[in-house]
C-alpha cells in the first residue's frame, strides 16, 4: 500500500493553527498590525474572505498593492457579496500598477462590477499589452451592451494576442446575454464574431454557438 | 541519343509516388492526419501519458513546454529517442508552444493548480487538450473549463482513464443492461486518509534559497496559486497535501471514483443535492451525498486497495436485485446471482492505453470524447462540493439550477478561488 514519504514539517510560526478560528475583529487587528508576519496576513486574507468578514474590506484593500499578497487580499474580497467590497476595487485601481493592478482588473470582471465599465474600457486602450488584455477580459466578463460595444469597437483594429484575447472576451460577453436572457443581443455579437478578420478559433466558436442557439430546442418559435 | 518524348515517357514513373513514401503501407497513417501534439508540465504521470501517445502510429509529438530545466530535456531525449530524430522543440512559455499553428492537441500534465487555466488557454489558441485529472481547483474553475469547451468547439478528455477499462466497462453495462435492478447507491473510494488527508494543509513550508531561473522558475511553478516562499518539496511532488495546490483525498482520487460512478449510471450532467462529512482529518472518513431522485452516492476512504481488495481507485453499484465492485486489480467481486454474468477483462494498463486512443481518434473524426469537459466539470463539481462540506464539518445542501449551497453562506464563498495574478480564467 503507498503511503506518504517522510515529508518536511513547517516550522511553528508557519502553521495555520488558531487563524482559522478567528472572527471578524480579530482579523482585522492580525491585517492592521505591522508587526504581523506575512504567513499571518495571508492566513487571515483566506479566512475574512470564507468569513464573509466586511469589517476587514480595509485592511484587505490595504494589501492589495502588496507584490506576496495581493492575491491574498483579492481570494478575501472577491466572494464578499458586499458593495463596499466592489467599491474598494474599484478605488484601487488609480493606485496600482503591474500584476497587482492585472488581479484588481480580474476581479472586478468576475463580480461583474458595472461601474467598473468605464475605467475598463480606458485601460483596454492602453499600450501596456498585458494591462490592456486584463481589461478587456474583465470587460466580457461583465457583459452588458457597453461592454459589447466596447469590444466591437476594439477588434478591428487589433492585432496577435490581444486580438485573441479581444474575440474570447466577446464570446464571454455574448454568452452574458444568453444567460441573462438577451438572445438577440447575443446572437448579433456572435454574427459579429463569425467574420473573416476574427481569430479563427473563436470565429468557429461564435459560427457554432450560432448554429446551437439557432436549432436548440428551446430556442423562440414562430407563430403562425 | 534520346528523343525528348522518350525522355518524358521515362519521367512519368517515378511520378507515381510508392504509397510507402507517404506512410500508408502496413498501416502507417499519412503524415498528413497524423494528429501533432505538444506537452506542457510533463512530469512522472504525464510520461506515462506520453509513452503511449508515441506508440500511436497516428499522432505525433513535437513539442514540450515546461518550467523546469530538466524536465524539458528528459521528455525532448525521450521523444527524440523514440522518433529517432532531434524534432522535439523546448519551451519555457506555454504562448510560444500554442502559436504553433501545426500543433492539434496538447496533454496538460502540470500540477493541478494548472489545469484549468492552461487548459482554457488552449482552447483560446484552438487546441484540444488531454489534460490530467484532477481537472479543477474549485466549482468555478469547473464551470469555467466546460464553458469554455463549449466556446471554442474544441474537445477535452479528462484524464479519468478508467472510462476505458474493461472490468470498469463490465460493471457499467451490468448497471444499464438493467441486470442490477433499479439502482441504490453509487460507492466511490476517495484517497485515503494517510496518503491524501482530506482536509490538506493550509501551512506553509520555511522558504529556501531560490534555484537560478534557469533551472527553475518558481514564479510560474507556482502560476495561479498564491504566492509562498520556494521550498524544494513542493517541486518535487510535495505540493499535494497543501491546500492552494491541492483538494486532498477526496478530489485526488474522487475526480476518478466520482467520476466513474456519473459515467455508469448516466449521471454525467447533474450532481447530488446533499453532502454530509463523516469522520475526520485522520482515519477512515465519508461524505455521504444524495441525488435528487434519491440514489444515494458514498464517497468513502476504503483504504488503499478497497475492502474486497479489488485494487486502487476502486467503485460499487448497488442495484435492487445485485452488486458489483472493481478497482485497479481489475478482479470484479459481485453478489453471487451476477457472477455468471462476468468475464475476464483487460490488464488495467490497457486502460490508459485505450483512453489516449480514444482522444487521439476522436481529435481526426470530431467525435466527443468520454472524459470530456462537461463530464468532468460535473463529477469535479461533485467532489468540490464533498470537498467544502468536508472543511465546514457540516451537512450542505445544493442547488442543481442555481449552483448554489441553499444552506451556507461560507460554503458558497468557497465555491471559488481568487488567481494569483496575472493569471486569470
Amino acid at each position: 500500500m503507498p503511503q506518504n514519504n517522510k515529508r518536511p514539517e513547517p516550522p511553528a510560526e508557519l502553521r495555520e493553527g488558531d487563524i482559522a478560528r478567528l472572527d471578524a475583529a480579530a482579523l482585522v487587528k492580525i491585517l492592521t498590525n505591522p508587526a504581523a508576519t506575512e504567513f499571518q496576513k495571508a492566513k487571515a486574507c483566506q479566512r475574512a474572505g470564507e468569513l464573509g468578514a466586511t469589517e476587514a474590506i480595509p485592511a484587505l484593500a490595504a494589501l492589495l498593492a502588496d507584490e506576496k499578497l495581493s492575491a491574498y487580499a483579492r481570494y478575501g474580497l472577491e466572494p464578499m457579496a458586499a458593495p463596499a467590497a466592489s467599491e474598494a476595487l474599484r478605488n484601487s485601481l488609480g493606485k496600482l500598477k503591474g500584476n497587482q493592478l492585472l488581479g484588481v482588473i480580474a476581479s472586478l470582471g468576475k463580480r461583474r462590477d458595472t461601474a467598473a465599465l468605464p475605467a475598463l474600457v480606458k485601460l483596454m486602450q492602453r499600450p501596456d499589452a498585458a494591462l490592456a488584455q486584463a481589461a478587456a477580459a474583465a470587460v466580457g466578463s461583465i457583459g452588458t451592451p457597453e461592454a459589447a460595444r466596447a469590444l466591437e469597437s476594439a477588434l478591428p483594429k487589433a492585432t496577435g494576442m490581444m486580438q485573441i484575447v479581444l474575440a474570447d472576451s466577446a464570446l464571454v460577453c455574448a454568452e452574458r446575454f444568453l444567460a441573462d436572457g438577451q438572445r438577440d443581443q447575443g446572437l448579433a455579437l456572435y454574427t459579429f464574431l463569425s467574420g473573416p478578420r476574427i481569430p479563427r478559433a473563436a470565429r468557429h466558436g461564435a459560427m457554432s454557438a450560432i448554429v446551437r442557439e439557432e436549432t436548440s430546442t428551446r430556442r423562440p418559435r414562430a407563430t403562425p | 541519343m534520346k528523343t525528348r518524348r522518350q525522355v518524358l515517357k521515362q519521367s512519368l514513373a517515378p511520378m507515381i509516388v510508392p504509397s510507402v513514401v507517404l506512410g500508408q503501407r502496413s498501416g502507417q497513417v499519412a503524415p498528413s492526419d497524423k494528429v501533432v501534439m505538444g506537452g506542457i508540465g510533463i512530469g512522472s504521470r504525464g510520461a506515462h501519458d506520453l509513452s503511449k501517445i508515441l506508440k500511436f502510429s497516428d499522432a505525433k509529438f513535437l513539442a514540450i513546454c515546461d518550467v523546469r530545466n530538466e524536465r524539458r530535456e528528459t521528455i525532448k531525449s525521450t521523444v527524440d529517442k523514440a522518433y529517432g530524430n532531434r524534432d522535439c522543440k523546448m519551451y519555457s512559455d506555454q504562448y510560444e508552444l500554442l502559436a504553433r499553428p501545426d500543433i492539434d492537441a496538447v496533454l496538460i500534465a502540470t500540477g493541478d493548480r494548472w489545469h484549468t487555466p492552461l487548459s482554457i488557454i488552449a482552447a483560446q489558441h484552438g487546441k484540444d487538450v488531454y489534460c490530467e485529472k484532477p481537472c479543477s481547483m474549485s466549482i468555478e474553475e469547473s464551470w469555467a473549463l466546460a464553458q469554455a469547451f463549449q466556446r471554442y468547439n474544441r474537445l477535452y478528455q479528462a484524464g479519468c482513464q478508467r472510462r476505458n477499462g474493461a472490468n470498469f466497462k463490465l460493471c457499467r453495462e451490468l448497471l444499464q443492461s438493467g441486470a442490477l435492478g433499479k439502482l441504490k447507491t453509487l460507492y466511490a473510494n476517495v484517497g485515503p486518509s494517510v496518503n491524501w488527508p482530506p482536509l490538506p494543509s493550509r501551512d506553509w513550508l520555511a522558504g529556501e534559497d531560490l534555484p537560478p531561473q534557469g533551472v527553475l522558475d518558481w514564479d510560474r511553478w507556482l502560476g495561479p496559486a498564491p504566492w509562498r516562499p520556494y521550498h524544494p518539496s513542493y517541486v518535487q511532488g510535495g505540493w499535494r497535501n497543501y491546500y492552494d495546490f491541492h483538494g486532498g483525498g477526496i478530489l485526488e482520487w474522487g475526480s476518478h471514483t466520482v467520476d466513474l460512478c456519473h459515467w455508469a449510471a448516466d449521471l454525467d450532467d447533474t450532481q447530488p443535492v446533499e453532502y454530509e462529512p463523516i469522520g475526520g482529518n485522520t482515519g477512515p472518513y465519508a461524505v455521504n451525498c444524495r441525488y435528487a431522485d434519491g440514489v444515494q452516492l458514498i464517497m468513502r476512504d476504503n483504504g488503499w486497495d478497497g475492502a474486497l481488495d479489488t485494487g486502487s481507485c476502486s467503485f460499487r453499484i448497488e442495484g435492487e436485485n445485485g452488486w458489483v465492485e472493481t478497482g485497479d486489480k481489475t478482479r470484479i467481486a459481485s453478489s453471487d446471482n451476477i457472477k455468471p454474468l462476468l468475464r475476464p477483462t483487460e490488464p488495467a494498463p490497457m486502460a490508459l492505453e485505450n483512453h489516449m486512443r480514444e482522444f487521439i481518434t476522436c481529435v481526426r473524426t470530431r467525435r466527443t470524447p468520454s472524459a470530456n469537459a462537461a463530464a468532468a466539470a460535473n463529477s469535479h463539481v461533485t467532489c468540490h462540493a464533498a470537498f467544502i462540506a468536508f472543511q465546514r464539518g457540516k451537512k450542505l445542501t445544493w442547488s442543481v439550477e442555481k449552483r448554489e449551497f441553499t444552506n451556507d453562506d461560507i460554503a458558497n464563498r468557497m465555491r471559488s478561488r481568487a488567481l494569483r495574478e496575472p493569471w486569470r480564467i
